[in-house]
């Protein structure tokens, strides 16, 4: 008997009695209104120190080792992630209601480019814009169906430690600078 | 209405005045009320320390003598908890008696819709959430409303009015340090509010409190919720 | 009183009146608390939804099986590996096995509580491979050879200038480095681990059983790096873990990152799934024991936010070293005896005065201290009382089931504390405390006159 046959002959037989179910909750929404799509995302992304970039071609030009994820959006790139200044990728979708941008890959190099490099620029449409997590989900699960990437990640914001004495410190491994970039549909 | 008085076993014998003062209150409002003297404790001690079986026997017996009337009113929100949450899980069934009994200011604001009692008390006074009232009853306006129609009376609030005092039972002398620690945080909210009272409706919480109190030597003074309202 | 309850009464006793400490977990938690403050205000209603969340655990939970064999099957189908380890030693050994086979010689890990319940770090010391720990709290006690102090927030007993000696002791940075500098240091010489390792260890925050992914949530983005670089991706994952679906995760993450630090959201919620590099361990370790408990099956929907610790004040008191334990606080006290034994943990349900903020913040609706309680009479029924305890509370019923003899008993205790007489019962408390004085009327002696 395996350990596998073991365990699971253990929940088999664990919850053969149910345990009381709890009352069923109310159907009313959890959230309040979201307000004005794009609204919300430029204020929930900034409030997390994301970057709005209007000027393309003025922010690329501080970088000099640039890594991107191949895509139209993004463009051509002269490094790898591990030697980039800066990273950029497209995203799945943009989330209002979090002010998150959901990012996939489908190889190991591209894991690491929206971790690795200390500025991370996404280049997106505003019609990629979604209302909120649960739309954001639906769309990965319409996409996908059944053939997901292999990492998807919802990004909040560059990233964080509050560690040390709660004192909020902005890039602890991931990139210090997350921004955004809407192409001119 | 039929109201019976449940005076827990800790007031009955080091808290009186507490329970007198409750019957006072009830007789200027007009409430006729029984003292059943069969009834000794509700059994939490037993049932808090993991003696079912002990606690069970006195739920039972809690249950017959103080069954019948409309109300069961008790000075205590920690025994009131007892009888009216946990009684249904030790018995298996809500016996009248235990969906009957109420916390004394949860009756008057509550069942009578009553919050002036006619009571005077000229004082700064801070209030003590008991953990078993505000979380087990969900009783934490009834109390202040209360205290608010006293006149002279003035109600501050304290940073920690929430918080534990440390009490628990058992748990004040089977981890002391704890407990008085606990005491420490506590007594230190309520100083730092300049109450002159520190009001509670479960005895065993003022003793803990006041027993810090006492050992520090500070200008507070705990009361009952009864003993305020009594005032007149 | 068991070796483990001595040691946590010492510890307690030490850490009570340890006024520094006392104010800097203070400051800590009072910083938690305004920013969950800010975090439920972005709830239209924070009730349903930890009723919703409480209704999805308990699905899982009563049909575990069926969850375990989806999940299974989707992580399989996907090119990943799904092992299974009954106890913490099968889920050591198998983790070193996998380094082996795989040439490791070097390991990163993402914070994982699951990882220190099987105490890996050692196991893979032991067959001479380094492991680092990246978060930074945890990365911190790494160089303190210090266990975490709280499930989520690792150094919250620690200040600046305590982190900083560390840092300044191990690399020569700055003794008045600031959090900045401190953070900044810490990247660079992760930096260096992460792109040298060759395998990279995670737990999960929660296992989705409908696409067979790992979901991973960090603020630092250590977990990102700890999936995306070394070649090999080591998953421990308690059996309940489990969510049924993936578009549960738009309530969880929510729930877990507004109770765990007020965030709405934490930076980094990833899924990871469809690897050949990705080997999952489900563990039990005792885990079952607590699913057969029908009463308190409910234990195993805890998404480890940390909350009822940082509500606990019998927690801020004593801190999260004194309970000796992989998972400290009410959630400790109520699983662990059922985890690790009643007999050696028989003392945590009983270090609580059952005060119940734990339940009221719990955001997937577990009684905890209702738990506590049950625990209680499990360790009675298990009859691990002393039989002095067990004797008194026989005597105690008879006395009380008379009131004659309960009268008598009053009288007594009255006349006992009026002439001072301390027992052993009395010093525990008169040690630290004033006794009230002892009336010489009753209550029901005075209505026997004024009826």
């Amino acid at each position: 008997m395996s350990a596998r046959d073991n365990i699971l002959q253990r929940v088999r037989d664990a919850v053969r009695a149910p345990a009381p179910r709890p009352p069923a909750p109310a159907a009313n929404s959890i959230w309040p209104p979201l307000g004005e799509a794009e609204a919300r995302f430029r204020e929930e992304f900034t409030a997390l120190k994301g970057e709005i970039i209007e000027s393309l071609p003025e922010f690329l030009a501080v970088f000099e080792k640039i890594a991107t994820d191949g895509s139209e959006l993004a463009g051509k790139g002269n490094a790898t992630a591990r030697e980039a200044d800066l990273g950029v990728t497209a995203c799945e979708c943009l989330v209002a209601q979090t002010g998150s941008v959901v990012v996939t890959c489908r190889n190991a190099e591209e894991r690491a480019l929206s971790a690795l490099p200390p500025v991370h620029l996404v280049v997106a449409h505003r019609e990629q814009i979604v209302p909120d997590l649960n739309a954001a989900l639906a769309l990965l699960r319409t996409r996908y169906g059944g053939d997901f990437p292999k990492m998807v990640s919802v990004i909040s914001g560059p990233s964080r430690t509050a560690d040390i004495e709660k004192v909020l410190v902005m890039g602890a491994h991931g990139p210090k600078r997350l921004a955004v970039h809407f192409v001119r549909s | 209405m039929r109201v019976a008085l449940f005076i827990p076993c800790f007031v009955d014998q080091f808290y009186p005045e507490v329970g007198k003062a409750m019957v006072s209150v009830l007789r200027r409002l007009g409430i006729e009320c029984v003292f059943p003297e069969e009834q000794t404790c509700c059994g939490q001690p037993a049932f808090n320390t993991g003696y079912w079986d002990e606690a069970r026997a006195l739920a039972r017996r809690y249950c017959e003598i103080f069954n019948g009337y409309d109300a069961v009113v008790s000075p205590s929100g920690s025994c009131t908890a007892m009888v009216r949450n946990f009684y249904p899980e030790l018995l298996g069934s809500s016996p009248p008696a235990s969906v009957n009994t109420f916390e004394f200011s949860e009756f008057l604001v509550k069942k009578l819709g009553i919050t002036d009692v006619g009571a005077t008390f000229p004082a700064k006074v801070t209030y003590h959430d008991s953990c078993h009232t505000l979380r087990e009853l969900r009783l934490k306006q009834e109390p202040r409303a209360l205290l608010r129609a006293v006149r002279g009376l003035e109600l501050v609030e304290m940073t920690e009015a929430e918080t534990c005092c440390g009490f628990g039972g058992t748990f004040s002398v089977k981890f002391p340090a704890i407990s008085t620690a606990m005491d420490d945080v506590k007594c230190q909210s309520i100083v730092a509010t300049g109450a002159q009272y520190v009001v509670s409706v479960d005895s065993s919480c003022l003793m803990q409190i006041g027993g810090w109190l006492r050992r520090k030597n500070l200008p507070v003074q705990t009361k009952h919720l009864a003993e305020v309202l009594a005032q007149t | 009183m068991n070796p483990n309850a001595c040691r946590f009464q010492r510890a307690a006793r030490a850490k009570a009146f340890d006024l520094r400490h006392r104010a800097i977990v203070a400051k800590n938690i009072a910083t938690y608390h305004a920013a969950v403050a800010r975090g439920l205000a972005r709830f239209a209603d924070w009730e349903s939804a930890r009723r919703r969340a409480a209704a999805i655990k308990w699905e899982v939970m009563n049909h575990l099986d069926r969850y375990l064999e989806e999940f299974e099957r989707n992580v399989l189908a996907r090119g990943g590996h799904v092992h299974w380890a009954e106890t913490a030693a099968e889920a050591s050994q198998q983790v070193v096995a996998l380094a082996k086979q795989h040439g490791v010689r070097r390991a990163v890990k993402s914070k994982s509580m699951v990882t220190e319940e099987i105490h890996l770090n050692s196991a893979l010391e032991a067959a001479g491979i380094t492991v680092l720990e990246t978060d930074l709290g945890e990365y911190i006690c790494q160089l303190r050879g210090e266990p975490p102090y709280h499930i989520v927030t690792p150094v919250m007993h620690l200040n600046r200038e305590q982190i900083a000696a560390t840092f300044h002791e191990k690399f020569g940075t700055p003794l008045d480095a600031t959090a900045e500098q401190l953070a900044g240091s810490a990247r660079e010489q992760l930096r260096a681990e992460f792109l040298r390792a060759d395998m990279g260890i995670t737990g999960a925050n929660f296992a989705v059983a409908d696409t067979g992914m790992i979901g991973l949530c960090t603020n630092e983005g250590n977990g990102r790096l700890t999936t995306a670089l070394p070649r090999l991706h080591v998953a421990i994952v308690g059996i309940e873990k489990l969510v049924p679906r993936l578009e549960d995760l738009a309530l969880f993450w929510p729930l877990l990152a507004t109770r765990g630090t007020g965030q709405f959201l934490t930076v980094y919620n990833t899924l990871i799934g469809g690897s050949e590099n990705l080997h999952v361990i489900l563990l039990d370790n005792g885990r079952t024991r607590l699913l057969a408990d029908a009463e308190q099956r409910n234990a195993l929907h805890c998404i480890r936010c940390g909350a009822c610790l940082n509500v606990c004040p019998v927690y801020r008191t004593v801190g999260g070293h004194s309970y000796g334990t992989t998972y400290q606080g009410p959630l400790g006290s109520m699983i662990t005896p059922h985890l690790r034994g009643w007999r050696d943990w028989s003392h945590l349900p009983y270090a609580s005065s059952l005060c119940g903020k734990c339940a009221d913040v719990c955001p997937v609706r577990i009684p905890i201290h209702h738990h506590l309680l049950h625990n209680r009479r499990n360790v009675i029924q298990r009859r691990l009382d002393s039989p002095i305890q067990r004797l008194a509370f026989r005597a105690w019923l008879w006395a009380v089931r008379s009131p004659r003899r309960y009268a008598l008993g009053g009288r007594l205790a009255r006349w006992a504390m009026r002439i001072g007489i301390a027992a052993p019962f009395a010093k525990a408390w008169t040690d630290h405390r004033e006794l009230p004085p002892a009336p010489r009327e009753t209550f029901r002696d005075w209505w026997r006159t004024n009826p």
